[in-house]
């Protein structure tokens, strides 16, 4: 144990004094918020991400001309060409396409086509479909004789349709958008800090290994104490680096959300004084719906399964390592480790958020491979007191992954312990296999 | 008293037998050379001795008693591929070193000021083991394998690398920590390491000891009665005890000559000798540690073939 200890320590000490994490621990958190406000800020001011597409419009019906709405991504320029001279404007002119529109087709709804010197993306034939769309729908509600003052209003029609939660102690309000978010939060942060730590363990390991220092230590430690100390010492780091970057998120953070807030507001401010009043309510919506979740849940269960799942994933990187001489050899095996990690991660974001409790979701957060990132998902949802319709999944999740972490450090160890020892042959599969079962 | 005891030790992998009923023992305060060609199987023997992995068969025995990871901190083991971490200073890696072999932080500092002064490292202290040489970075692991002056200490091959002087000095080291009370295992096929030093060999030959013994013991055994006389030119006519094997003229009117003694002693060589030619001189062709382990290799291998 003591030993344990000792290499943990070591590994600690002179991989926190390395200038890399140094750098990395301040400036992560610069990286990470100036990543989502680049993201933020592109998807706020589109023209950046787009150019203007010039359409020319070949209209043999003459029920479009200039009635197809523009905007500051596509403009319409209609003309009397045959389709042949308008294609020939397409590989000479600054045209992006032909949209070609033949007699009958305002009745049919058919041979509308867009004609492009490139694959056009589905945004583009959403938007013109749309906008086609609203022609022919106004000259219907002409016809019928409705007026255009009663299509806006009916168009303006939106619910606002209220969550409720029935639970022991009474209704409580739901939350879905702020669990949804937070869920997502701390499974984004498992997931990296999982691969970023799992991939030291093992370039730890195959440095010790191909260094051949491993010789040496292994005549003073079982090999099964260096690895434990490996992986103990890699998680402090881990630990102390996730500490440093929730500190500074939080201050950086505060920033940068004001700094886009203020953003936003302004571009708001352009609207109308509804979009004011709905942006209280939202605000209070957040507010409230963060009230509902149980923090301590929350922070508890991300924390055992920051912990678990590293402790799980880690144990088998360590193999991984052990098992290779070199980096290039690591894909064949890396594979099903980063499988159930992306696979989760996927899953997470479609069938877990749109079902949390369906019983996909639920058997997912069993299994140790995907449940760190899964049941993060699924934890804020679980609102209000312990409730045993749900505490029962939470504890059967821990305890799934404290025998999943002792099945993976044991086949770990048994792979570990030959490995670092065994130079300049391919494993195989099924060599691995055998190990499990060598008497050392 | 007796060390270390290998006891009928066998250890199999998958497709071979690396150890096949080993027996050995190794006195106390001896220095101890283990041989071989390689593959032999000699790493698989200093992986049982220090722990690394276990026998299937058979016993080993330090200090009398059934190995045990306490001995651990009695041993000091010097692997043939030597490795430190890179990025980490000479005097935090030493001490590291130091602590896994059991000695507390402060008995480590006081134990290697003595060190990197005898080795004149003193301004090693703080440098990262990437900016030493090869060399250098020999002398830092010899000291992290001894620092913890344990009772027996197996050095795998100590010598590649170095350049003569800090051979030397090495040398010197061992010598002096010998007498000190360590005994020591040589895992090598450098025959001039074990003729310097080895008070006592083991052969390891496919998986088996085919020679285990005193060098001077095994060195008598090896003789063959065979001399080598110089000696001016004449017309040997020997009698049956004496068989010529070789003669090639060695300067103006000289002749060397390699005679064997099928009986007698060398006396009786020189009255036969002495009518006919004028002697220059007479040595006993003792065989070297190289020619034993050559022989017995190829002994070995003979004997394998006909059984085969």
């Amino acid at each position: 144990m003591n030993k344990i200890f000792l290499i943990a320590g070591r590994e600690f000490f002179s991989r926190v004094r390395k200038k890399s994490f140094i750098v990395m621990t301040l400036l992560g958190p610069l990286l990470i918020a100036g990543f989502y406000a680049l993201i933020i800020y592109l998807s706020i001011n589109e023209e950046i991400s787009n150019d203007l597409k010039r359409i020319i419009v070949i209209d043999e019906s003459g029920v479009f001309r200039n009635k197809l709405r523009e905007n500051n991504f596509y403009k319409f320029s209609y003309q009397d060409e045959p389709l042949d001279a308008a294609r020939l404007q397409l590989r000479n002119e600054d045209y992006f396409a032909v949209l070609y529109i033949p007699k009958t087709a305002a009745d049919s709804l058919r041979g509308f086509k867009l004609i492009a010197a490139t694959q056009t993306s589905w945004k583009d034939e959403s938007y013109i479909e749309d906008k086609l769309n609203k022609v022919i729908s106004d000259i219907k509600f002409a016809q019928h004789g409705i007026e255009q003052k009663l299509i806006e209003e009916i168009n303006n029609t939106s619910v606002v349709l209220e969550s409720v939660r029935d639970t022991k102690e009474g209704l409580e309000k739901g939350s879905t958008a702020v669990s949804t978010g937070l869920g997502f939060i701390g499974a984004i942060f498992i997931y990296m800090f999982i691969f970023i730590y799992g991939v030291q363990i093992m370039r730890g390991v195959m440095e010790e290994k191909t260094n051949r220092i491993v010789e040496v230590i292994i005549s003073s430690v079982k090999p099964f104490e260096l690895m434990m100390g490996k992986i103990a010492g890699i998680a402090m780091v881990a630990l102390l680096q996730f500490l440093i970057w929730v500190v500074l998120s939080t201050v950086l953070g505060g920033g940068v959300t004001g700094a886009l807030s203020a953003k936003m507001s302004m571009v708001q401010d352009a609207g109308a004084a509804v979009s004011q009043t709905g942006k209280a309510a939202l605000l209070s919506d957040i507010i409230s719906q963060a009230s509902q979740i149980n923090v301590w849940l929350v922070g508890g269960m991300f924390l055992f399964f920051f912990i678990t799942g590293y402790l799980f994933y880690g144990a088998l990187f360590a193999a991984v390592g052990a098992a290779v001489d070199s980096e290039t050899d690591t894909q064949q095996f890396m594979l099903p480790i980063t499988i159930p990690l992306i696979l989760a991660f996927f899953l997470a974001q479609t069938v877990v958020v749109s079902n949390p409790n369906g019983s996909l979701a639920t058997w997912l957060s069993m299994v140790p491979f995907t449940s760190p990132i899964i049941m993060m998902v699924r934890v804020p949802f679980f609102t209000g007191a312990w409730d045993w319709s749900w505490g029962w999944q939470i504890i059967a999740s821990m305890c799934c992954m404290l025998l999943g972490i002792l099945v993976t450090t044991w086949m770990a160890g048994r792979i570990y312990r030959i490995g670092i020892l065994l130079y300049g042959k391919k494993i195989t599969y099924k060599e691995l296999g055998k190990w499990l079962f060598y008497k050392a | 008293m007796q060390s270390l005891q290998i006891i009928n030790v066998t250890k199999q992998y998958a497709h071979h037998k690396a150890l096949d009923r080993v027996n050995l023992s190794v006195p106390h305060g001896s220095i101890y050379g283990l041989l071989g060609p390689n593959g032999a199987g000699k790493t698989s023997l200093i992986r049982i001795i220090t722990q690394i992995t276990g026998a299937d068969e058979g016993e080993v025995l330090f200090k009398g008693e059934k190995l045990n990871p306490s001995h651990i901190y009695r041993m000091g083991y010097l692997p043939e591929e030597r490795g430190l971490y890179k990025k980490m200073e000479v005097g935090e890696q030493l001490l590291f070193f130091a602590r896994l072999k059991g000695l507390s932080r402060s008995d480590a500092m006081h134990k290697l000021k003595d060190w990197v002064e005898r080795f004149e490292i003193k301004n090693w202290w703080t440098k990262k083991v990437e900016e030493l040489s090869k060399g250098m970075q020999q002398k830092v692991q010899f000291i992290a394998t001894v620092l913890h002056q344990p009772e027996l200490i197996i050095l795998d091959e100590p010598f590649t690398g170095f350049d003569p002087i800090n051979a030397n000095l090495i040398r010197d080291e061992i010598i002096r920590l010998n007498k000190e009370g360590s005994t020591f295992i040589f895992s090598t096929h450098r025959m001039e390491t074990v003729e310097q030093l080895c008070d006592h060999i083991a052969l390891i030959n496919k998986s088996k000891v085919v020679l285990e013994g005193e060098v001077k013991q095994i060195k008598n055994q090896f003789r063959t009665q065979t001399y080598e006389v110089e000696h001016s030119i004449c017309n040997l006519q020997l009698s049956p005890s004496f068989v010529l094997k070789n003669s090639t003229p060695v300067d103006e009117g000289l002749i060397r000559s390699e005679i064997k003694i099928i009986q007698g002693i060398p006396n009786d060589l020189l009255k036969e000798l002495i009518p006919v030619s004028h002697i220059h001189s007479l040595r006993e062709i003792v065989p070297s540690m190289n020619d034993i382990f050559i022989i017995s290799v190829n002994q070995n291998l003979a004997t394998q073939s006909v059984v085969a």
